[in-house]
Parts: structure tokens; sequence; C-alpha cells
């Protein structure tokens, strides 16, 4: 069969609260990391990414007035509306058994960290939430709301979740278990994700500053974003932003939360990428990387691009805008992959000064129109799960 | 293939003997895990050492190309405790352990660090469809990869805080008085269980247990359009199963979701149910293949405790259809077949 | 409590914390290395121990890597608490 393309996009970040929005902060260099207003933490003075729509006014904007929609599942519903808007897909097309919608979220109602303690230690009558904290009611709100029938997932990988979405809703297509497939994923910020990045002392309590020999840490961030995947046989008159050319998935197999050093299972994800894709390494015309500022992933993540492409290729964090935005990291960052691709211009990270000695590795620094063809977004997650994706131009 | 449950599953097995429901809940009935080194087993949350308990019977010599994992509460025990934490220290100073183990891809994570396998991971937690998603992911694979082994499971345990949330919305019987309530209670609710269930997988006859020939997942609550694809389902099938393996669980409530089936099946088609032995739980489907494959490799009779209608002359089992349910919503059919 | 006493709860605690449950305070040595050789702990242990340092004893460390010092072995552990414990 031909290839799979892209035919919508749609996210809600720190950064926008729709394509075209995230689109102008990127390029004007406006990042959205600030203070966290939405609940009260003992960390709210850390650095992150927030959405700046209230849960509340979410809610009203998208019309959903039924109890127990978590705001992880807004989120979600607010950027699965614009890429299915985008993509032109009717009710019947929705709700046919062929269309697919694969999810991902690390977090899902845990936002409500509150609230499931209450629940869960007697101290309530049981919330309105009492069946929203799995990490499947997301997209099974979504797949009520739009009465799909075909085949629904979740997808749980830590940080690599959304390419795991985007992947399997690509090989269900390609395998014929689905003619076109909603992929992506979402998540909320959350005291619980705050407080457990802060005890693994990975996160910031600076702007973060990805690949930079001063980086210390992470900062978190919320969002959600999804893409339709079509085959390029049935897209006839619709616009096609992009190919879905290639994709990899790989194990580190070293240790629970880190990567090995000279990050096997990154180098094994993006290696297979370029197979699928059938493209050399000198064919990536830009990366978008996982980029956490840890000092442990932009050491691994460097280590691995040095040893596919030698001379890696133009690359940037995105993270030093929207924060790390966990289960709906690799969809975001797709998602400017293929802004690049559809506007031929590459988006600086933030906040970098000084490379990583013994590395040398430079991210682009400034904004700029490029001639970009294939754009890689690769996304490594706790446990060691390492997976990659590859946007071409069509 | 390896199996721990509320049952005896794990070497010697004896499905026969049926361990009954305590306190209203099935608890898993482990091994003494003496093959695991203390200091990985101190890192485990119970799913994840059910997970490599459950490997056991094909541990020895194993080479796998990737994992695949369907699981909806795994880690969440693990969560349950690194929220305690948060709450009574008032976000101060919280060790970092629990929230490590509390991803639900610590069982695939754990599993590929111990073999130091850098293949396919991935880890599906659609709740009643985390299994039925699992097994499709790996037969693409299996397509995509000819002659590549995968493992393949479906785990949960009942953590306290799923526990609870369940318990407060509904879903679980307050009290049965002996097993012969568990189907015959007339009652709403039904019984929580866990288990881990791991398989390898190929796509080469050669050794197989069992065939795996469709999978189908249905989401709806109308019993019409479950009616229609269960008869689509069995419509694309050249005949008729042996045995329906039912997913009927207690709950009166979703009693009315069985009926449509077994009417679609027909009366000559015998009827046994499992989950007496796996009690309910969102991967449950997995215990359901074991035991589909175990009967149908010969391995092992269909208890009687287990059967519903109809008889099963072990001879002539061919094909067996397992048919699940999940909190009315989330409908499965696996065919399996005798290889 | 004298230095000795102060090592024998502190290997307790560190089983205690660590889930070390096939270990005695017996087995751990006063000066057998926590990390790397030894009894082979590993980065998360180490902020499990810093946890312990400031819920029992009041010691708060801000950087792991300055922490992995004071966390060598049990004797240099106490030596720590001896000198820096508010509770």
């Amino acid at each position: 069969m031909g290839r799979i393309v892209v035919t919508g996009i749609g996210m809600i970040t720190a950064i926008g609260n729709s394509v075209e929005e995230n689109r102008a902060s990127l390029k004007a260099g406006r990042s959205g990391i600030s203070t966290i207003k939405q609940f009260a933490t003992r960390y709210a003075n850390m650095p992150s990414g927030e959405v700046s729509t209230s849960t509340a006014a979410l809610q009203e904007q998208l019309k959903v007035d039924s109890p127990g929609v978590t705001r992880t599942s807004l989120l979600a519903l607010h950027a699965m509306q614009e890429a299915i808007a985008d993509a032109g897909l009717t009710a019947a097309e929705l709700a046919n058994t062929e269309t697919a919608l694969v999810g991902a979220t690390t977090v899902g109602g845990i936002c409500l960290t509150d609230e499931l303690y209450r629940d869960t230690h007697g101290q309530s009558k049981g919330t309105e939430y009492l069946g929203s904290y799995d990490y499947a009611s997301v997209s099974l709100f979504l797949q009520s709301h739009y009465s799909i029938k075909g085949i629904v997932n979740t997808i749980n990988t830590a940080c690599s979740s959304s390419a795991n979405a985007i992947i399997y809703g690509a090989r269900l297509i390609k395998n014929g278990f689905a003619k076109r497939a909603i992929v992506g994923g979402a998540d909320a910020l959350a005291k619980f994700t705050l407080n457990g990045f802060n005890a693994l002392r990975i996160l910031s309590d600076e702007p973060c500053r990805p690949f930079d020999e001063n980086r210390k840490g992470l900062n978190l961030g919320e969002g959600a974003g999804f893409l339709v995947l079509e085959r390029e046989e049935d897209v006839q008159d619709k616009h096609v932003y992009c190919a879905l050319s290639g994709y990899g998935n790989a194990s580190d197999a070293y240790h629970p939360s880190s990567l090995s050093s000279d990050g096997e299972g990154p180098y094994k994800a993006m290696q297979q990428a370029l197979e699928t894709a059938g493209l050399n390494p000198a064919d990536i015309d830009f990366i978008n990387t996982h980029g956490t500022a840890t000092e442990n992933n932009d050491e691994a993540e460097s280590r691995a691009m040095i040893r596919i492409f030698g001379n890696p290729p133009a690359f940037a964090s995105t993270k030093t805008y929207t924060g790390h935005t966990l289960g709906a990291a690799n969809a975001v960052e797709t998602i400017y992959g293929i802004l690049s691709l559809k506007h031929q211009e590459v988006y600086p990270s933030l906040n970098f000064e000084a490379p990583i000695p013994q590395l040398g590795l430079k991210p682009v620094e400034n904004y700029h129109k490029a001639s970009v063809r294939h754009v890689m977004s690769s996304s490594f997650g706790f446990g060691g799960n390492c997976a990659t994706v590859i946007v071409s131009k069509i | 293939m390896g199996c721990i449950s509320p049952q005896q599953t794990f070497e010697p097995v004896d499905l026969e003997a049926l361990h009954p429901v305590k306190d209203n809940k099935l608890n898993a009935v482990e091994p003494s895990y003496k093959t695991i080194p203390a200091n990985q087993l101190r890192r485990m949350s119970k799913s994840v050492r059910m997970s490599i308990g459950a490997m056991s019977p094909f541990i020895t010599g194993l080479k796998f190309d990737g994992v695949i994992i369907g699981t909806a509460n795994a880690g969440m025990e693990e969560s349950g405790k690194f929220l305690d934490q948060l709450v009574e220290y008032d976000e101060d100073t919280l060790s970092p352990g629990n929230f490590v183990l509390s991803t639900s891809n610590a069982i695939a994570a754990q599993i590929s660090l111990m073999f130091g396998n850098t293949g396919y991971n991935n880890t599906h937690v659609a709740k009643g469809h985390a299994f039925e998603n699992a097994i499709l992911d790996a037969a693409m694979l299996l397509a995509e990869n000819p002659g590549s082994v995968f493992i393949l499971g479906g785990v949960d345990e009942i953590a306290s805080n799923n526990y609870l949330l369940d318990k407060q919305s509904g879903w679980f019987k307050s009290g049965i008085a002996d097993d012969h309530d568990f189907y015959e209670a007339n009652s709403p609710g039904t019984i929580p269980g866990e288990g881990a269930t791991l398989f390898t997988v190929s796509n080469l006859p050669a050794g197989a247990l069992a065939q795996v020939k469709a999978v189908q997942m249905i989401n709806t609550d109308s019993r019409e359009e479950l009616a229609e694809s269960v008869q689509q389902f069995i419509d694309r099938m050249p005949a008729k199963p042996n045995l329906l393996l039912s997913g009927e669980n207690g709950n009166s409530d979703t009693l009315p979701y069985i009926d449509v089936v077994e009417r679609i099946m027909g009366a000559d088609v015998a009827i046994a149910r499992f989950k007496h032995m796996s009690g309910e739980y969102p991967t449950a489907s997995a215990f359901a293949l074991w035991m589909a494959v175990k009967l149908l490799s010969g391995e092992a009779e269909l208890p009687s405790h287990a059967i519903k209608s109809g008889t099963v002359n072990a001879a002539d089992l061919n094909d067996i259809v397992i048919y699940n349910l999940h909190k009315g919503v989330q409908h499965s059919l696996i065919w399996v077949s005798k290889v | 409590m004298d230095k000795q006493e102060l090592k024998e709860k502190l290997k307790s605690q560190i089983i205690q914390f660590l889930n070390l449950t096939d270990l005695t305070p017996q087995d751990i040595k006063d000066d057998e290395p926590l990390f790397g050789d030894g009894l082979g702990l590993d980065s998360i242990d180490s902020l499990e121990l810093i946890v312990l340092l400031k819920r029992e004893y009041g010691i708060t460390i801000n950087d792991p890597k300055a922490g992995r010092k004071v966390l060598a072995d049990v004797s240099s552990m106490a030596d720590y608490i001896e000198a820096n414990r508010t509770k």
C-alpha cells in the first residue's frame, strides 16, 4: 500500500491554544514557561509550561457539561477537535469502524491529586471523578464524545507515550485494521508528577537549558496534540501536510529511570526510524530532540545523535517553550516538525549558552527559514522506552 | 506461557481445585520467587514480580525480540503510596522509589532490563481492551517481522486505591455466601481478581501450543450493536467454535450482554466460564487465553466447576471463542484454535 | 546514643527504607561501600537515603552529588549525622 499521510493537526500548550498560536510563539521565541497558577502546590514557583486557560473555561468553550471530565480529557478534546476539523473528518467518518483512536497519557485523571486522595481515604462520599482517574479514561471520553466505533487504545510508556501512539496508529492503517487513525496524547500538570520529578531531583528551578553544560533539569509542562493519519490513496483533494515516513521503537534496557551513557536505546530507535523511512542520516534536515535538559538525557541523546549522524543536523528542544508535556510530548513536537516542513523554517532552542564539554553539540539558536525535507522527532521515557518518528515533505 | 492468578496456575498446575473468594476478593496465589535476586525483587511492584514469576515456565534459554504488555493498573499501588507520602509530608522531601515504580510500563521495562533486550517495547493501558490491543500489536509485529518471537502479557493487580474507587462506584459485590453464589447471586457487582499471564508468540507453527486466529474489540453499551458485531465475527469464521469461554462475572447488570452472545453462538456450542477463577480485572482475557491454550494443547482439561452448559469432548476440541466484557462497554472476542 | 548504637540503628533504617528484605543489620559492615561494589545500591537508593536523613535526623542535603560522599558507607553516614543532626 501507499504512504501514510497527515491530514489534520491540533494542539494546545503553554504557548498557544491552536496550531497557529503555537507557531507564532515559536517564531517569536516566546516561551510559555512560568509559575503554576491552576492549583496550589509547594512548587508553584518551579518554572512550568502551564496552559493559560482554566479548566472551567475549557469546559465552557468545549461545551462539556457531563460530570467527571478531567483537565487532561478537556485538553485532549480541545486538540482533537482542531485536528479533526483540520482534516475535514465528517461525523460519519468518525463513527465508522475503520476509524481508530490511539491516545496517550502518563497521568490521566491523577492530575486531580487531592480529589484522588480524598476518594481513596474515605474523606468524601465519592467525587464526580471516581471513574476518571485511570489512564484509559481520556481516550474513552473522546471515544464516547465522537461515537468512535473503530479500535480505541491508550498507550502509557511514560515520556515516549504519544510517539508510540502515533506509531501504533500508523501500523493499524498499514496492516489493514483501520483506514484512518486519530493519534496523539495529553497530560495536565499535576502535583503528582511535580513531586515525582522533584523527588528524583531532575526538576529545575530555572527555565530549562537543554544541551547546555550548565543544565539543571527539566521543566514540566501540560498540553495535548493530535494528528489525523490517513492512507494517501484515500485523501482525494484534501490538503496533506506530509508523510509519516518512518518510525522506530527500542528499549534502552539499562536502568528504570536513566538512559545508558552512550544512548543505546535512543540510537536504535533513531536507526530504525531511518531504516523504515528508507533514509540516510544525511537526509534528516532537523531533529526535534527529547532534550529535557536533565544531565542524563541530554548527554545520552547527544552521544546517540553523534553515533548516527557523525555531525548531527540542525536540532532543538522545543521543551524550552512548552516544558516537558509528558504524554503529549512527541505529538506536540512532531506537529512542530510538521510546521517546519510546511513553512520551511526551523525553531530555536531557548536558554542555550555553552555546549556540553567533550560533546560540543549546539542547538539552533535563532529562528530562520531553511530547506526542510525530513524532520525527526524523538522521545525517550522512564523504563528506557525510546521512540522516534520521521515526517517528510511530499 | 505462564500464569499467576488466584488459582493454582503455576507448577504444579491444578485447575480442578478451586480457591474460593475471600473477603470478596480473589487475590493471586504467588510462588516463592526464589529465582529472582533479592536486589531486583525489592524494586518490583506486585505486578512486576507476578509478571516475572509468570515467565518461569519458559524463562530458561529464553530469546525474544520485544515485549508487549497490556495492563490497566500496574503501578497503581505504587502511585497510591507516593500519593500518601505527598499528602502526609505535605510535598516535602519525598522518596522517589514509589514514583519510579508507578509507571505502567514498569513491567515491560523490567523484562527488557533483566534480559538486556533492546527490541520493541510497548505498554497498552486501554483498560478492558488493554490486552486485546497488546495482542493486535504483537500480531502486527509478527506480520512486519516474520520469524520473530515476542513476549505478550496481560497483567493487573488489586491495587488498594483502584479497589476502593471501583467499590465506591458499585462495581463489586459486598458479600457472597459461598462460591455457588458467584454466578447465582442475581445481584449487581462482581468480585475483583488479579493476575499476570505471559506468552511467547511467533508466527511459526512448529512447537506452538495454539493459534490466535482473530481478535475483535467492540465499544458499545447497546445490545443490538453488540449482537451485530458478534454475528459478523462468527460469520467470518469457517465454522462455529466447539466452546464459548465466557467472561460472565456474576454482575446481574451486565448479564444481558452475555445472553446476547450465548444466543448468537447457539445451543450446540458448549459454554464455560472463567471469572470465578480469575476474578474480574481489566486484562482478565489474558487468563482466559491461557486457559483456552491449555485446553487446546491438551495440557489441561476443562474443570467441572467451569462448565455452564453443554459437554466438551477434549478430543474434538478445535476452536474456542473467548468473549470478554469489562464494565459493560468494552467487549472483546478472541478466536483460538488448535495448531 | 553512642556512635556504635547509631550505626546499628542506621543499618536497620537503611534496610527498611530501601526494602532490603534479605539482609539483617549484621550483614552490613560499617566500612563496606554502599554503592558500586559492596552493597550495590544505585542512584535512586542515594535519593532515598537523603530522604531518610531528612525524615529521621532532620538533615537536608540539597546536592545529591555532594550527598554521595556522605553516603559512602555506614561509618561516614554516622559521622555526618552526629555532626549535623537536628532531631
